[in-house]
Parts: structure tokens; C-alpha cells; sequence
């Protein structure tokens, strides 16, 4: 009988190794979360029978615990867990022509706390990421200011600087939903939202810079993207929270985000926040520009819109369970979501399990900041029954998230933008979790 | 009792004015340079409703069309109706309060200058800023004419643009918002037995990622048109009775190295038009489209990647925009459309 050489065992242990670091959830809804609902047991068999109780569990040493590790900067710039490859953003590629003038969403089912990390924050481009040399980059304020001025980014951060998180959120997350469900992941439906802490200078200090004369009442702001995207901004929201940005969580701004320098306006369609920001002009109105009449207005069913609808309302989410996160255990569950109002701070949030009949509050839990995404959170336990669970926020100027029918009733169902209906999932007694709406 | 040394008085006595000039001035950032007259010209692009910013010219929808079918027609159709998903720019009056709006320049848009603003600014999508302001008043002439808006002898121009009474001018309101009280109710808030569950429409969304196989239609723009260009293929098939034959390993077999090697510049720049027949490009997938450029051989068609070219059938700017290749890089990338072909 052949014994094994080295090289085979080192081979066998590597395979088990590879086997086993598999995040065992995912393998495990990657196989079905039908066969969950029963017994605690089956649950623990089908996790034992996939890892095949193999060298790296108790009571033996793990591999990882008998040989070295990569040394330092093996990865310069730090990369997650290769085990967490799936946390990424993902698009519905025929919501849009091609890639370029497109959107991603972020993966808030695998997100915790409130900020977004970089590489995740949702991505919507109107002529794709322009790669900007920030030696060449400069932002214009003219119009009517009593100095027209030009910054470099050496300009912009010899300002003192201030921090801010806040959430950007596109008027159009969950807008494909209005007529009825038909996004099958929360990816999809809420994902157009990310909450950062963003570092910067208020647009209010560059302007007193340049001098505003009385009849500036508007900016128009644009970038130096292929689009020169570009949005009407009224001036008390400058005096108010608009800041110009050039960093997001710590480091410079991502590519995808503005890089060099992008506005921010706090609880705004985040359109409004111009990526690549290169000019301001003042005037006494608005401009009336392409992303402002043709897009980003909202029809009303009697066929008129609403436009300059810039502010996000209170709204809110279930992130787990979720139909990326079902519920894989019988007993103890902490029901998890995000709630934010570009109003102002969430105040509170409600849940129902049984479709919006009964309520029960959540507890806010970490930071509770203006403006910024909020995490809410309610203990309970899960027995197999049937959900129709849902949450509610509401904010400090008394605004309650409402339900799609009073949306729709007064709306109709072609506005594309600002839906921020109370959302629903349904939990299957096997603990799969799908995405419904209640008429 | 304590005594301050004089020199440390002294000290002191100066730190404490230059905190005093320091607080004096602490909001006299001076940062930042005057912008001259010149540099703004060149940036400020912006055209406001009322005609503020328009530049001296003036077009028609005669000499529009040309340059329409040239630029814009591909994605947006010949008369304006639209290609695929891209934006229908004509038609659509009185859809509004339809069950199904066609949201169009004459049926939607308030203000005719902003398709002035907007064509100057961004478009043509794949070479935004290379039209001149003759041709951007000719193709909003033109745009206007297929609305109906203007006759197609209508010399627009920064005098009457902004007086073009649109159709939908006083169609939008102010947001008017919050327009919905939801009371926060905690129980009893409906009757159970009246809740109807709509569930949601399954197997067009890519949730691959949670569900195997499920990555419905495609979780990527390119998958997506790999996908069309494959049931397109399968179709032609199914009516001339031949043979598919398209795997990549196949096609690597007979390409040349260089060829191989331009398949990555493909990805990052040339797919962008070419997998989706942008701009009137020759979609990679369709070798039609492809027969009669080959007949003008390789060499021509280099030069017109190189260095740009215009035509009936579409617009290709010089390496599809993309200055910052090498010509090698956009040389292969010729090569392996070409060979693609094959």
C-alpha cells in the first residue's frame, strides 16, 4: 500500500482548507433555503455535510494556525477577504442603452453601520468617469459675483475644512417599482444609496470669496465630465448645508465619485451633488437645463410635473432579512434596516410582520446624524411564520413614510423619481424571503 | 512674588498681537486667482431659458438634416422616434396623462433652449464639444422641425430661439411637496382580510449571486449584448440553415497575435459603440454590417480608427475618442474586428 508523499497530503490539506473558508451561509443559500424550515437538526446536518467536518474545525489546529502569512504591504492598498468577492455593485443591464450612461447599485444587504465603503458606493455615470489629472483640474466662480475666481485643488484644501456624513440617494431608487414589484433582490430596489463621511469646504465660503452680488438667487453647478452635467441649485440651500468636496471616508474622492472634486447637496437627488465639479455661475434664475425639465421632473398622472423636486423624503428598509439574506435559523432574529429623510434625522421607526395592520417600534441604534443613513434594529424570534414584514420611518419635521397606495393616489404611477413607499417583504414559513407589494 | 523675565513679557506681549492680526484676518482667506474675461468665455457653455448665453449664429433644419443623420440619427432614429433604448426625441403630443407617456422635445420639453445647452454640452454622446455652434444651431433647427415646432426654412438663430413658444411650457409646477400624510398608526391600521399581495415579476432581474443559475437576462451591458447577438445569430441560423460557429476559441485559433492582443483595447474603448452599433457602428457580432468596410481593407480602415471619419452610415471619432491611446493599441484593436470576421 502507497503512502502518500508529502506533496499529496499538503495537496489533500490544502483542498479541505479551500472547502472549507467558503463562506458556509452563502454555500448554504446557493444550495436552496428551501430545505431550512425544519428542524434546527436538518439545518445542522446539510452546514456538516458541506464542510465536511474537515481538519480545519475543532478540536484541530486550522491550517491557517500552522503556517505563515503575507507579509506587510503585500497589498499596498488593502483589499477585502477574497471570501467576500460577492460584495460588490451590480447593475440590471436593460435599464439602460449601454454602460456609459448608466447606473449600479450598492450591496446594502451586505452593508454594516452607516457608511458605505468606497469601492461600494453606488455609481451612476451620464458620460462615463472622465480620468482627471488633479494638477489640471481647476473650479470657476463667476456670473454675478463681484470676483471671478479660479481654484486649484492646492486652493481649495488651504480652506479650513470640515467632515460631514451624509447619505446620496438617486431620486430614481425604487422608481422602477411603481406600477409593481419586479426587482427581486433589495440590490435593486433600494440600492441607488450610499452614506459617506465626505470632507470638504461650504460652497457658502467660496462664494463669500468671490463677493455674490444681491441678484444672485440661483448658481448653476457643472462638471467637467463628457456630459458637463449641470443643475440649477437656489442659493438658501448654499447658505444652508451645500458643501464642495474633494474626499469621502478618509481618503481622496474615488473616481466614480467626482475625483478631484465633486458638490454635495446634503438630502438632495443626488444628481444634484455634480461630480467633477468645474464651474460655478451665479444668476438671478434658474437655467432650466436638460437634467432638470427632461429628466428629474416628475410626471403627475393628469399629465403635468413637478419639478426642482429636490428634496429626498423619509424613507427606510428591511436589509435583513432581505430576499439576499434569508432567514436560516428557527429562534432569535434581529430584524436590521436603514432609514434616512433628506429633511432632516430620523426620529424613530416602526416594523409590522403582518402587512402594515400592527406596528412595533425599532430601536435607532449607533450615530443618528442629519441627513446620514440611520440604522434601525428589532429583536425577536422567528418560529416559521409567515411574514409580511415591513418598516416605517419617520423624521423630526413629523413626516411619515407613506404607504405606495397614498402615493400612487396622488401621483399616479409615471413619476419615475421620489418613491420612498413603506416596502414590503414576504417570508416564507421555509425562511425564504421574496419581494411583494400590498394593494 | 512672581516675576515675568522682561524678555518673556516681551514674548508674549508679541504673541499676543499676532493672534490679534491673525483673528482680524482669519476670514481674508485671499485664495484663489481672478478669472480673466478669456477663461470664462471658454467655460461658460450655459444657455439659460430665456436665451441668456446663446451664441451669435443661426441654423436651419435644411442644412440640420445632414448633420443629423451623420450624428444623432443612429441612436435616436431618423425622423426621432429612437433605436433600442436610447432617447425618442419626436412625437408624442398629448401622451402626457397617457397610461404610457412619450415624453419627447415636443411633447415634454419647456424651453427650446435647452436642446441648444444641451446638444452643445453633450452631445454627440460619444464626442461631446466637437460639433461647432453653425452645426448645433442646424441640428436644433432640425430637431425643432421634426417636432413640428418650426418649417424646415426657419432660420434660427440667438434672436427668436427663447421665443419659441414650446407645447408643454406651463405643463410643470413647483414641487409642491409633501403632498401625502401617512398617521403613524400602531394597530388596527387595516383590515387583515383586505390585503392583497402583488408578487413581484420573476426572471429579469441578475440575482446569480444568490440564486444559481438565475442571472436573468444578464448581469452585465456586455452580457447582455453577447446575448442578444447570440438569439440574433441563432435566428439567421434557423432561416439560412447553417452552422453556428462563434466560440472565441474557435476565432482565436485563426486570429493573428496582434490581433489577439487588440482585444483588450476592444474592451475598455472600442465595445462601448461596437457592441451596441452606437453611433452607427458595426456591431462586432454583425458580419454583415462588416462585409462591405472589409472590402475597403484593413489599411483603410486603420486610418479611419486613427484618425476619425465621417459617413452615411455613422460617425467614428478619431480612435473613437480615446486620444490617449497608442496607435498600435487602436491598430490591433482594428485587427481584431476585422479578424472577428472570420
Amino acid at each position: 500500500m502507497a503512502t502518500p508523499s508529502t506533496q499529496q497530503l499538503l495537496q489533500t490539506m490544502q483542498g479541505a482548507s479551500e472547502h472549507l473558508s467558503t463562506n458556509d451561509r452563502r454555500d448554504f443559500l446557493r444550495r436552496g433555503v428551501s430545505y431550512v424550515a425544519g428542524a434546527a437538526a436538518v439545518g445542522g446536518a446539510t452546514l456538516a455535510s458541506a464542510t465536511g467536518l474537515t481538519s480545519n474545525l475543532p478540536p484541530n489546529e486550522p491550517q491557517w494556525g500552522r503556517q505563515l502569512g503575507t507579509g506587510v504591504v503585500e497589498n499596498p492598498y488593502g483589499l477585502p477577504s477574497r471570501h467576500e468577492s460577492q460584495v460588490v455593485r451590480r447593475t440590471v443591464p436593460w435599464l439602460t442603452a449601454e454602460s456609459i450612461s448608466s447606473i449600479s447599485m450598492s450591496p446594502l444587504q451586505d452593508l454594516k453601520g452607516i457608511i458605505t465603503p468606497n469601492g461600494l458606493v453606488f455609481e451612476r455615470y451620464h458620460a462615463g468617469v472622465p480620468d482627471i489629472n488633479p494638477d489640471e483640474h481647476r473650479l470657476m466662480i463667476h456670473g454675478l459675483v463681484d470676483n471671478p475666481l479660479i481654484f486649484t485643488m492646492e486652493d481649495l484644501m488651504r480652506f479650513p475644512s470640515v467632515s460631514e456624513i451624509k447619505f446620496i440617494e438617486c431620486p430614481a431608487n425604487g422608481g422602477m417599482e411603481w406600477r409593481g414589484p419586479q426587482m427581486e433582490a433589495l440590490q435593486f430596489t433600494h440600492g441607488m444609496l450610499s452614506c459617506c463621511e465626505w470632507t470638504g469646504v461650504p460652497l457658502k465660503v467660496l462664494l463669500d470669496a468671490a463677493g455674490v452680488q444681491t441678484a444672485g438667487k440661483w448658481i448653476l453647478a457643472e462638471g467637467a465630465d463628457g456630459a458637463h452635467m449641470s443643475r440649477s441649485i437656489p442659493m438658501e440651500k448654499i447658505l444652508d448645508d451645500t458643501l464642495v468636496v474633494y474626499a469621502q471616508n478618509g481618503e481622496m474622492l474615488r473616481p466614480e465619485q467626482g475625483y478631484p472634486l465633486r458638490l454635495l447637496n446634503p438630502g438632495w437627488e443626488g444628481n444634484t451633488s455634480i461630480k467633477w465639479l468645474r464651474r460655478i455661475e451665479v444668476g438671478d434664475q434658474p437655467w432650466h437645463h436638460r437634467e432638470e425639465t427632461s429628466k428629474y421632473t416628475d410626471l403627475m398622472a393628469d399629465g403635468r410635473a413637478r419639478r426642482f423636486t429636490f428634496v429626498q423624503e423619509c424613507n427606510s428598509v428591511i436589509t435583513s432579512p432581505c430576499p439576499e439574506n434569508p432567514i436560516v435559523r428557527k429562534g432569535f432574529l434581529e430584524v436590521e434596516g436603514l432609514a434616512w429623510t433628506g429633511r432632516g434625522t430620523i426620529k424613530g421607526v416602526d416594523i409590522s410582520f403582518d402587512g402594515g395592520v400592527s406596528w412595533r417600534p425599532a430601536q435607532l441604534k449607533g450615530l443618528v446624524l442629519d441627513k446620514a443613513l440611520t440604522r434601525f434594529s428589532l429583536s425577536t424570534q422567528w418560529q416559521g411564520e409567515p411574514w409580511l414584514i415591513q418598516s416605517r420611518a419617520y423624521d423630526d419635521t413629523g413626516y411619515v413614510q407613506p404607504t405606495l397606495a397614498q402615493l400612487r393616489e396622488q401621483r399616479g404611477v409615471n413619476s419615475i423619481y421620489h418613491k420612498n413607499s413603506i416596502h414590503t417583504w414576504q417570508v416564507a414559513p421555509t425562511g425564504e424571503v421574496k419581494n411583494v407589494q400590498i394593494t | 512674588m512672581f516675576r515675568l523675565p522682561k524678555s518673556a513679557l516681551a514674548l508674549a506681549l508679541a504673541l499676543f498681537a499676532c493672534a490679534a492680526v491673525g483673528a482680524s484676518n482669519s476670514q481674508d482667506y485671499q485664495i484663489g486667482t481672478a478669472a480673466t474675461a478669456v477663461e470664462i468665455a471658454g467655460w461658460d457653455i450655459d444657455i439659460r431659458a430665456d436665451g441668456k448665453g446663446l451664441p451669435v449664429g443661426s441654423g436651419n433644419a435644411i442644412n440640420g438634416e445632414e448633420s443629423y443623420e451623420i450624428f444623432c440619427a443612429s441612436c435616436h432614429g431618423v425622423f426621432g422616434e429612437g433605436e433600442g433604448r436610447w432617447p425618442v426625441l419626436a412625437g408624442g403630443e398629448g401622451t402626457l396623462a397617457d397610461d404610457r407617456p412619450v415624453k419627447t422635445v415636443g411633447s415634454y420639453w419647456p424651453y427650446a433652449s435647452t436642446l441648444f445647452d444641451y446638444i452643445r454640452r453633450a452631445m454627440p454622446f460619444t464626442a461631446p464639444m466637437s460639433l461647432d455652434d453653425q452645426q448645433v444651431y442646424d441640428i436644433t433647427a432640425y430637431v425643432l422641425y421634426l417636432n413640428d415646432l418650426i418649417g424646415e426654412d426657419f432660420e434660427l438663430s440667438q434672436d427668436n430661439l427663447a421665443q419659441i413658444k414650446m407645447p408643454n411650457q406651463d405643463g410643470f409646477f413647483v414641487d409642491n411637496r409633501p403632498d401625502v400624510s401617512n398617521p403613524r398608526c400602531m394597530a388596527d391600521c387595516a383590515d387583515p382580510a383586505s390585503l392583497m399581495i402583488q408578487s413581484s415579476l420573476s426572471g429579469i432581474t441578475p440575482i446569480g449571486h444568490f440564486v444559481e443559475g438565475a442571472d436573468a437576462p444578464a448581469s452585465s451591458h456586455s452580457g447582455q449584448h453577447d446575448l442578444e447577438a447570440s438569439k440574433e445569430a441563432e435566428r439567421k441560423a434557423a432561416i439560412t440553415g447553417e452552422q453556428l460557429v462563434s466560440s472565441v476559441a474557435q476565432k482565436n485559433a485563426v486570429m493573428s497575435a496582434e490581433a489577439i492582443a487588440g482585444e483588450a483595447t476592444y474592451k475598455v474603448a472600442c465595445g462601448v459603440c461596437h457592441d451596441s452599433g452606437l453611433a452607427g457602428a458595426p456591431k462586432l457580432a454583425d458580419t454583415d454590417a462588416w462585409l462591405t468596410r472589409l472590402q475597403q481593407g484593413k489599411e483603410i480602415l486603420t486610418i479611419h480608427a486613427l484618425e476619425g471619419y465621417a459617413g452615411a452610415k455613422g460617425y467614428m471619432p478619431a480612435k473613437g475618442g480615446r486620444a490617449d491611446l497608442s496607435d498600435e493599441a487602436v491598430t490591433n484593436a482594428v485587427l481584431f474586428m476585422v479578424e472577428s470576421q472570420q
